[in-house]
């Protein structure tokens, strides 16, 4: 810190130094997740008091050194600074037992771990989405699109791949922003996709087919068709393509948009997984069939983002384009939407284990008194206890790109048998119109909407355990694909045009 | 223990293959000599003003390794089979540090150390297929627990700035291949090597690189 001059004070905070504060500048006030990689607790900076989340890593692995996701997600977040992007504040370490009595930073410095210091968030999308008696409005599914959007879109400049764009991975605050997190399968990009990249990234089902079909060459466009995902399912009220393996997610799709063939997508025919997994007969597009209770703006820029061939599917920049954003009922502002309890998985589950005891134990007494039925607790639904947040991946250490696929691990990592199907209304808007009639045809209103596979994604091969988690403790998951590439411009790919649709974007001027 | 790991024949060690005859790529050649320049350089300097500086502390090892900086390279490629490119990006962080802490030295003392701590890095993060840490501390001659606190040591020293843009890895080639020329050093041209082979240094490896 620079001296301050006799008789003044120096106010001005330097910026730490990055490792060289202890974890003790913060209080943990509570364990907000926990994976197999690490936990994540809700702390205060005693400081400031400002509410963070820190995620620790973890190193009890002596023989791979450190996570190499760690290392990765750390270089690709400080260089990425956009409101809609997670912000890594520090890294902080924590002296362990090992520390000598001056605290000097000897050798044993980092014994006690190492910490990443986030912004704090409140919920993460699929939790919120998956909030009993929660419905989207329109306005706020396109405020909460038109975000993902700009914050990818950032990456994109800045030549970064998210490449596990999944709900869990967005996280909302109370101000209704939106954050892309848990950056432990980014990574930096050429732009000439020269590079010989592992197509075993993203979530099963929020992955794209040229992965799918082996591509190791690809681009911004994988990111897309997740978004793609995201978007319909948020339309939808469920994943629409639930997959529960490679094969099986790869016929989802040609169901859903139609099997690939040289006129609409150029060279598909020479992935190297072509041949195993082509649909045995042609199949017809069916986008607009399936969602045809969509809004016409809604289901036309979906309609551009489930698109087979990457190199004709649209962009993020083009998408905050879209008719959609700008016809209304047009997105809100953040701000105006409704701010929800905070809660997180972790400290939910517990509640919902809880409860359903409970519930059990008032069904045995059901049973035996019936005339008791009033004392049952509340359903499940009971508003406040639902909050998903965060889930912590438990994936397979260190897998190499040859690893084979492994089994999806069963159906849900988000609930963990957390009943679906609540009574209450649903949560998302009948459709993205005001139509309404879809989810009441399936008998939204009285069953719950929910779908039995559950909602967390399957995961998937790959380096990629069952992730998620929006802090996303994990270095499980990572791939080793090189790392080098553009190291990022930004300001590259500004949009050349001047229309006032593009002070939108912000980050951009 | 560093001097432990000799140049000749190594302990066993297990690998997957055997290793190779071929000769080591050019890159090695290259920068065992400019770390050598650099390390004789600093000796002198730290004679001068009596000090290695405090930086780089955690590399030291309590004496000098006996096997040669060349020869240390090469046990790392024959046996970790890391890609050239890790060499150069190794030597980037080297460098990266040097600049950052003008005042640690990279001497004999801490080069060996240093060396293969900074290519394992490289390799983790530009190799889709490479070795974990107690892989690398046999063949580097160091302890596990000790790799790991270098590792985390010089992470935090570069500031987690791990990745070298496509630019700067080219323009560290032509610096390394320049360093070559300038001292009139043959060595590279001693294989039979063009001279116009000895410049695409960088378009070789950057097949490599993404």
């Amino acid at each position: 810190m620079a001296a301050a001059a006799f008789g003044q004070l120096n106010l001005e905070e330097p910026t730490p130094v990055w490792g060289s504060r202890s974890v003790d500048c913060f209080e943990k006030l509570e364990q907000i997740g926990e994976g197999t990689y690490g936990q994540v607790y809700m702390a205060k900076e005693i400081k400031t008091g400002e509410i963070v989340a820190l995620k620790k890593i973890r190193m009890d692995n002596e023989r791979e050194g450190f996570p190499i996701t760690a290392i990765r997600e750390i270089k690709i977040l400080k260089k990425l600074h956009h409101e809609n992007v997670i912000q890594l504040r520090e890294i902080v370490t924590s002296p362990g037992r090992d520390r000598d009595d001056q605290g000097r930073p000897d050798n044993n410095k980092y014994k006690g771990g190492i910490y990443m210091v986030f912004e704090y968030m409140d919920h993460d999308l699929t939790g919120l989405a998956d909030r009993p008696g929660l419905r989207f409005t329109v306005p706020q599914i396109k405020c909460y699109m038109k975000q993902l959007l700009t914050g990818l879109h950032y990456c994109h400049v800045n030549q970064v791949l998210h490449r596990d764009i999944k709900g869990s991975n967005l996280l909302i605050d109370n101000e209704g922003n939106l954050k892309l997190a848990d950056f432990g399968l980014a990574r930096s990009y050429s732009n000439d996709h020269t590079g010989n990249l592992t197509n075993r990234v993203i979530t099963l089902w929020y992955r794209p087919p040229e992965l799918l079909l082996g591509a190791t060459k690809y681009g911004p466009a994988i990111d897309m068709w997740s978004v793609g995902c995201i978007f319909a399912e948020l339309l939808h009220a469920k994943p629409i393509l639930p997959g529960k393996n490679e094969h099986e997610q790869l016929n989802k799709i040609f169901e859903l948009c139609g099997s690939p063939d040289e006129n609409i997508w150029p060279g598909v025919s020479k992935m190297p997984w072509y041949n195993n997994f082509k649909p045995a007969r042609p199949l017809k597009r069916r986008v607009r069939e399936f969602f045809r209770h969509f809004d016409r703006h809604a289901l036309e820029l979906l309609e551009k983002m489930l698109v087979l061939d990457p190199s004709q599917r649209i962009s993020a920049k083009d998408a905050l384009d879209a008719e959609y954003f700008w016809t209304d009922p047009l997105p809100c502002d953040p701000k105006s939407l409704p701010t929800y309890e905070s809660s997180h998985e972790f400290q939910t589950k517990k509640k919902r284990q809880q409860q359903r005891q409970n519930e059990e134990a008032a069904k045995r007494q059901k049973l035996q008194h019936p005339q008791q039925q009033h004392s049952r607790l509340p359903p499940l639904q009971h508003s406040g206890q639902s909050h998903a947040a965060p889930h912590w991946p438990a994936g397979p250490n260190h897998p190499t790109n040859n690893a084979p696929p492994q089994v999806p691990a069963g159906p849900s990592h988000h609930f963990y048998g957390k009943p679906r199907g609540p009574p209450g209304p649903n949560r998302y808007p009948p459709s993205g119109n005001q139509s309404g009639g879809y989810n009441q045809s399936r008998g939204g209103y009285s069953s719950g909407s929910y779908p039995q596979q559950g909602r967390g994604a399957p995961y998937v091969a790959g380096p990629r355990g069952p992730s998620g988690g929006a802090y996303g403790v994990g270095p499980p998951n990572y791939t080793q694909g090189g790392q080098y590439g553009g190291s990022g411009g930004s300001g590259r790919g500004q949009n050349p045009m001047g229309s006032s649709r593009n002070q939108q974007y912000g980050w951009q001027q | 223990m560093l001097t432990a790991a000799g140049d000749d024949e190594p302990d066993p060690i297990v690998g997957p293959e055997l290793p190779t005859e071929a000769t080591p790529p050019r890159v090695l050649t290259i920068i065992s000599h400019v770390m050598e320049k650099l390390v004789a350089r600093n000796e002198w300097l730290a004679k001068q003003i009596k000090g290695f500086g405090k930086s780089l502390e955690a590399f030291y090892g309590v004496r000098a390794p006996s096997i040669s900086i060349a020869k240390y390279l090469e046990r790392i490629y024959k046996y970790t089979k890391c890609s050239p490119a890790c060499f150069v990006v190794g030597y980037v962080y080297i460098d990266r540090l040097a600049h950052k802490y003008p005042g640690s030295l990279v001497v004999s003392l801490n080069v060996h150390r240093l060396l293969v701590t900074c290519v394992m890095i490289a390799s983790k993060m530009l190799d889709d297929v490479h070795y974990n840490n107690e892989f690398y501390a046999r063949v580097g001659g160091v302890s596990n627990a000790d790799l790991n606190k270098m590792e985390l040591e010089l992470l935090f020293l570069l500031d987690f700035r791990v990745t070298v843009s496509y630019r700067a890895f080219e323009s560290y080639c032509f610096h390394l291949e320049k360093e070559m020329l300038k001292n009139g050093d043959v060595s590279s041209l001693k294989n039979n090597q063009p001279m116009q082979e000895s410049l695409s240094l960088a378009s070789t490896l950057s097949s490599l690189y993404v």
